[in-house]
């Protein structure tokens, strides 16, 4: 092939071009560590590195609300601690109320200090966050949720909002619940029905909180979960009726209330069941209560479906009946009731602060968890960033020295084949 | 006799004086762009007959001929013609890549600041500080959409720039050739058998450099002039003559600059833009119609994308005043432009509205009136006629299309750009960062007098805006006894009652959806009412901040990032294809030059060689007239 000077310059010039052109690409990857300089150099990976980066960048958003979800539950954790360690307190000093040694007064410094511990209260179901928002406002944050007094009773301003954040892709964690869900609804007596006494009993019988022993019958259709249990001594013998409030009915006869003495004899401390016995028209509400000292004629005690009573109302009650004073014995037995209901309240209100702990504990678990997986997750993210982007160090200053070498050899070996020339001789 | 050989002598003499001459031609042309290497053809005199027989007469040169090939130079105009397009090409295109990819410079990072924004409004709904710094943020990611879109703009600017240049110099180019074919057609006439080497090889040159600039053919006339014609026939150059080309605004879109002829009259006729392929010229209209628009028309459908669907979130929220949300961007409106010069004949004015971000394309449209009130219309990305010949109003690819007022005549166009220029025209709505919509407008409530099981959950409220005018309105559910179905007492619900209990099911009124799960007992009371002092709330804000991994977009295959990814490697793609091109078209224009070189170009060496031969002949030439003049002298002394 015939070759013409200027090719061999062309040529030379071309690849010496050529080379540089790839030296410098290459020089720029090492210097910026990047292996894909422009979405050019591999537009496949560019598209799926900024796809990668938002994941990446999702995710440090997440977790973000993940340490805002612990702060937060955390701080609501606290507060809860402190409404459990104020309810044992109460029952200790219920129980303390209850020891028949005391006098009035003694009883009077025991609600004084329970009016304490109603303020106290009071203080921490009020609690606010960092940024002054109420911890158990529901979405009413700049709304404070509970006010009121041991007379007047407290009333709940808030609503049922329960703030979530997004601590996942697919999970968004509640970091607050309810001042009602906490202080307000919970269930009185033993959560299925109350008992009660009437303030004018004469005799010394104290009722427990009875217990339900088999839930499908007393949450049958049929029953109106609404009775009174009266009692009448006659020549010395205790008889008691069971009356169903809502029909007017003997439970025991079937039919309306008769004159004393009563179908069944009253012994202390054995159970009374609403189930028939004997001769009795056929019933079974599955439950019975126990009645302990001896009740007066006419006495008469009441058991009615749990209804929702506050924490507050609890204390109040508790704190009206030792402030009532027990000098006499029917007072002390009154006392003794009222004392017994308000433990029966209080180990509901401590359940059910324990049944919401246990759900933000749950949740505190959960958002810890999320944060080691969201921090593996951000290694690996991190790991398929670098390895759509960045360069192999090793393999580029390899790459870099051999086209170092290549530029050489083009560069000299140019000059050589240029330096011949016919003319050199003529 | 001794004269002949005298004139034997004196015309080897002549001739290896040409052949020195050419050679020094040569050697001083060797670096002349587009020179062609030139030969003397020699040949004999005619000989003398005598009785002896034909004696020479000593040598002529015939002509003076460039070594060329008409194959191999036409094959080399082309491979450059391509190679200058796809250089001109890679140039463009490498902004837009660098420009789009750049961290600081490009749409992404400002997406992810932006919803990390929302996020941190979900995390602090009452926040003020945290409402203001997503304002901030959005602020920010309007502006990067718009200097996206305006360096975007300076690109196509430049592009209009270089295309005015270019079209300068084609003219330039043309009015040379125009000169030299001039000087050609005179020495043709004045030496017919004579080839004006270096005549032709100035118009070669131009004929290339024209070549680099747009791709022409051309066709050599009988009397040596050359015609050059641009596209399919469209003449440059006719013989002396030159036909300028010129630049004009499009009649379609008044703000694209396109190329045309100048007519005598004044004026100019476009030229169809498939026409013209190759060189610069067609580098720059090639990336401008497959590049540009199309990623200008993506960042767009992004910003359109956005817009909607964000504000249709956020006017299902509640402000921290208490208000139903409102916009909370400006959201940009597709374009319809009508032509110019010749304007439409009718007076109809299209309506364009987006009915569906998701469904929106990145491609322009174009719509033809039929004439009696029916219209065709064409997807410009893939010649695709959507429909043909109806009435409006019509919905396609997510565009509501409807006659806004007037009538169109038969023929009259409106070309529809629904996405070219949202990216520069969205905008924050919102100035107050009380006004971002955190909260839902409802909130619901299980009465505390409740003995079920049933819980109630938070509710949302059913897309899209605007919200159900009684939205708001306090509802009680009441379960019935027994409690397999409830009652619903509320304005707008119509009070239903024995509604059947499904645990867990939507219940759906005035514009709400909640579920009720668990089992309620007879009597409990469920209420749904408006969510009034809800600062905490952040049900909305989670919904708006959630957007970002919604697949919202390019029919609900795309996030906004995900769609912003598929810009960067569609120009991505683009950039390396061009450059991958360039290599190969590198080699091939190596090829054909070095066969062009190999045939054409000069060989010092040789020409060294060629040197030393005339040299040499020269020398011998002289020697041979020494010696005639020595045998005459011999003559004389005979006489002596």
């Amino acid at each position: 092939m015939r070759i013409s000077s200027s090719m061999i310059f062309d040529a030379g010039l071309a690849s010496i071009q050529k080379q540089t052109a790839s030296l410098m690409h290459t020089q720029q990857q090492v210097a910026s560590g990047r292996r894909i300089l422009t979405p050019a150099d591999d537009p496949v990976a560019a598209a799926r590195a900024l796809e990668v980066e938002q994941a990446r960048d999702t995710n440090a958003i997440y977790q973000g609300n993940q340490k805002a979800a612990g702060e937060t539950l955390g701080l609501v954790e606290g507060q809860l601690v402190a409404v459990g360690e104020l309810i044992q307190n109460v029952r200790t000093l219920a129980v303390q109320g209850g020891n028949g040694s005391l006098t009035d007064t003694d009883r009077a410094s025991i609600a004084a200090e329970l009016r304490q511990r109603f303020d106290q209260l009071m203080g921490l179901a009020n609690a606010t966050d960092a940024t002054g928002q109420h911890l158990f406002s529901g979405y009413m944050g700049d709304t404070t949720p509970f006010s009121g007094s041991v007379a007047g009773g407290v009333a709940y301003a808030g609503d049922e909002g329960q703030r979530r954040l997004q601590v996942s892709a697919s999970r968004q964690v509640a970091v607050s619940d309810s001042g009602n869900e906490i202080f307000m609804r919970i269930r009185n007596g033993n959560g299925s029905f109350a008992t009660s006494v009437t303030a004018t009993n004469t005799g010394s019988g104290v009722i427990d909180a009875g217990t339900v022993t088999d839930p499908a019958l007393w949450n049958a259709a049929g029953n109106n979960r609404d009775f009174r249990i009266v009692f009448a001594v006659n020549a010395g013998t205790t008889t008691y009726d069971i009356i169903d409030n809502v029909s007017g009915n003997s439970l025991l006869t079937g039919a309306a209330p008769a004159a004393a003495p009563y179908p069944r004899v009253f012994t202390p401390g054995q159970a009374i069941v609403l189930k028939s016995q004997g001769a009795e028209p056929a019933f079974d509400y599955g439950a019975q209560v126990v009645i302990n000292g001896s009740p007066a004629d006419g006495d008469r005690f009441d058991i009615d479906a749990s209804s929702s009573q506050s924490l507050f109302a609890t204390l109040s009650n508790l704190i009206t009946a030792l402030e009532a004073g027990a000098s006499s014995t029917s007072g002390h037995t009154l006392l003794a009731n009222r004392l017994g209901f308000a433990l029966t309240d209080l180990d509901q209100a401590h359940d059910n602060l324990l049944r919401v702990r246990a759900a933000i504990g749950s949740r505190m678990n959960e958002v810890e968890a999320l944060a080691a997986a969201g921090e593996d997750l951000n290694l690996n993210y991190e790991g398929t960033l670098s390895r759509l982007r960045d360069i192999d160090y090793a393999a580029a200053i390899t790459q870099l020295t051999q086209e170092q070498g290549y530029l050489e050899a083009a560069q000299k070996s140019f000059l050589k084949v240029t330096d011949l020339s016919l003319f050199n001789y003529v | 006799m001794g004269t002949n050989v005298f004139n034997i002598g004196v015309s080897g003499l002549a001739a290896a004086q040409a052949g020195l001459l050419t050679t020094g031609h040569n050697i001083s042309n060797a670096g002349t762009p587009g020179f062609n290497r030139q030969q003397i053809v020699q040949t004999t005199n005619t000989p003398q007959f005598t009785g002896a027989g034909y004696l020479g007469q000593g040598t002529n040169v015939l002509t003076v001929k460039r070594i060329y090939s008409q194959f191999l130079a036409g094959q080399t105009l082309s491979a450059q013609s391509r190679l200058a397009e796809l250089n001109i090409y890679a140039d463009q295109i490498r902004q837009v890549d660098g420009l789009l990819a750049d961290p600081s410079a490009g749409l992404s990072s400002a997406l992810n600041d932006f919803f990390r924004g929302a996020h941190e409004v979900a995390a602090y709904p009452a926040s003020i500080p945290a409402r203001q710094s997503m304002l901030s943020l959005a602020q920010a990611l309007v502006g990067r959409f718009q200097s996206v879109d305006s360096r975007l703009n300076e690109i196509r600017d430049g592009v209009d720039s270089q295309l005015a240049s270019t079209i300068v110099n084609i003219n330039a180019y043309s009015t040379q050739i125009a000169a030299l074919n001039q000087r050609i057609i005179l020495a043709q006439a004045a030496g017919p058998n004579q080839p004006p080497n270096d005549l032709l090889d100035q118009r070669d040159q131009l004929l290339a450099q024209l070549n680099l600039e747009v791709h022409v053919s051309s066709v050599a006339e009988g009397d040596g002039s050359l015609s050059v014609f641009v596209g399919n026939g469209q003449p440059l150059v006719v013989g002396i003559q030159t036909f300028n080309l010129t630049t004009l605004l499009s009649r379609e879109d008044a703000s694209r600059m396109t190329v045309g002829v100048a007519l005598a009259g004044g004026g100019a006729a476009a030229l169809p833009e498939s026409m013209i392929t190759g060189g610069t010229l067609g580098g720059l209209l090639g990336f401008r119609s497959e590049s540009l628009d199309a990623a200008q028309n993506a960042l767009g459908r992004i910003a359109i994308g956005l817009a909607t669907t964000f504000n249709e979130q956020h006017r299902l929220g509640q402000d921290l005043t208490g208000a139903l949300g409102g916009n909370f961007f400006t959201a940009p409106v597709p374009q319809a432009l009508y032509p110019n010069s010749p304007v439409n004949g009718g007076t109809a004015v299209i309506g364009v509205a987006v009915a569906s971000a998701g469904s929106l394309t990145t491609s322009d449209y174009r719509l033809t009136a039929n004439g009696g009130g029916n219209y065709t219309l064409l997807r410009l990305s893939d010649n695709t006629t959507l429909f043909s010949a109806v009435a409006l109003p019509q919905t396609v690819d997510g565009l509501a299309i409807s006659l806004a007022a007037g009538a169109a005549n038969a023929g009259d166009t409106f070309l529809i750009q629904p996405t070219r220029t949202a990216a520069s025209d969205i905008g924050v709505a919102l100035t107050d960062a009380r006004s971002i919509a955190a909260a839902a407008p409802i909130r619901t409530a299980a009465s505390t007098a409740n003995t079920g099981s049933g819980a109630v959950s938070a509710g949302s409220v059913n897309p899209p805006p605007p919200a159900n005018a009684n939205l708001t309105q306090t509802v009680t559910i009441t379960f019935d006894n027994p409690p397999g179905t409830f009652d619903v007492v509320g304005v707008g619900t119509g009070n239903p009652a024995n509604v059947v209990y499904t645990p867990g099911g939507n219940i759906t009124y005035n514009g709400w959806t909640i579920q009720i799960s668990g089992t309620p007992a007879a009597g409990d009371v469920f209420t749904i009412s408006a969510n009034s002092a809800g600062v905490s709330d952040n049900r909305n804000a989670l919904l708006l901040a959630g957007l970002q991994t919604n697949r919202t977009l390019a029919g609900g295959t795309a996030t906004y990032q995900s769609a912003y990814a598929q810009i960067v490697s569609d120009v991505g793609n683009r950039a390396r294809e061009t450059e991958v091109g360039i290599t190969a078209q590198e080699s091939v224009v190596k090829q054909t030059e070095d066969a062009r070189q190999s045939l054409s170009g000069v060989n010092l060496d040789e020409e060294a060689a060629n040197l030393l031969r005339y040299q040499q002949a020269y020398q011998a030439s002289g020697k041979m007239i020494d010696i005639a003049s020595k045998l005459f002298d011999i003559l004389l002394d005979l006489g002596r």
